[in-house]
């Protein structure tokens, strides 16, 4: 019974508010476009979770808690969903702002912040940034699985 | 996306059961239950994770408060985690600081 998972092309667009609140819609969309690509439960985790926290990062640290939008917007084909991020608070560049885990330091005394930037871009299997026209574009790329579950960052 | 926190202690175990997503919306419920845990005094806090079907970077610094709030005599376990959540508690590294078991 075991068929090929039938797959749609889709795209769509979505701006919120940045407030923790909005994170769910967020959410719901990005799991719709890995459902239409096709993408499998890890798959689609991992696109989940990458969107996620730059959403969570975008509300917390680059609006401050103050007034502003996010938009998302997503692309699916067979086996791969394309999702961008932009947002109009100051620049900043993930990769530059990604701070690595440190295993070795108790955790008493351990950073998180800049934890979740690493975990979103160790999730993806490609991530660029730009800065145009004072808005900060992220553009996260993941392909349906077969590979390995956290692919290797360069 | 809601989370449901429920607490009991078990003999000398903590246990704290958590259903549902834990991001950064929800993990101010999940400190709140962190802080009673740790008022308990047991010598183990068991957190249940079986019915958690999503974990965000809150969750790990959830994890990191709550060994911080009980201090480092105090073991802290996760149990039954499913596979990204746990592979997310290795990412950060805290494999090393915290219990992670099956069941």
């Amino acid at each position: 019974m075991d068929e090929a998972v039938k797959t749609a092309r889709m795209s769509a667009e979505l701006e919120v508010p940045a407030t923790l609140g909005a994170l769910g819609d967020i959410a719901a969309l990005v799991l719709r476009l890995a459902g239409s690509a096709g993408l499998g439960k890890g798959a689609s985790y991992r696109i989940r979770l990458a969107v996620d926290e730059l959403a969570t990062n975008i509300v917390m640290h680059g609006y401050r808690g103050g007034d502003g939008r996010i938009t998302v917007r997503g692309r699916s084909g067979p086996g791969r969903v394309r999702i961008s991020i932009e947002d109009r608070a100051p620049a900043f560049d993930p990769v530059q702002g990604r701070l690595p885990p440190e295993p070795h330091t108790a955790p008493e005394r351990r950073r998180i912040g800049g934890l979740g930037i690493h975990l979103a871009l160790t999730s993806v299997d490609e991530f660029d940034y730009v800065r145009r026209d004072g808005r900060n574009i992220s553009t996260l790329t993941v392909m349906a699985e077969g590979t390995d579950p956290c692919p290797p960052r360069p | 996306m809601p989370l449901s926190v429920s607490l009991s202690v078990e003999g000398d175990t903590t246990v704290i059961e958590l259903e549902g997503e834990l991001d950064a919306k929800t993990a101010p419920d999940f400190h709140q239950t962190i802080e009673k845990a740790a008022g308990h005094g047991t010598s183990t806090v068991e957190i249940r994770m079986a019915g958690v079907g999503y974990m965000a970077s809150a969750g790990l610094r959830s994890l990191v408060f709550a060994q911080q709030k009980v201090g480092e005599h105090v073991t802290i376990k996760v149990v039954g985690a499913i596979e990204p959540v746990s592979r997310t508690i290795r990412t950060a590294g805290l494999d090393r600081s915290i219990v992670l078991s099956d069941d």
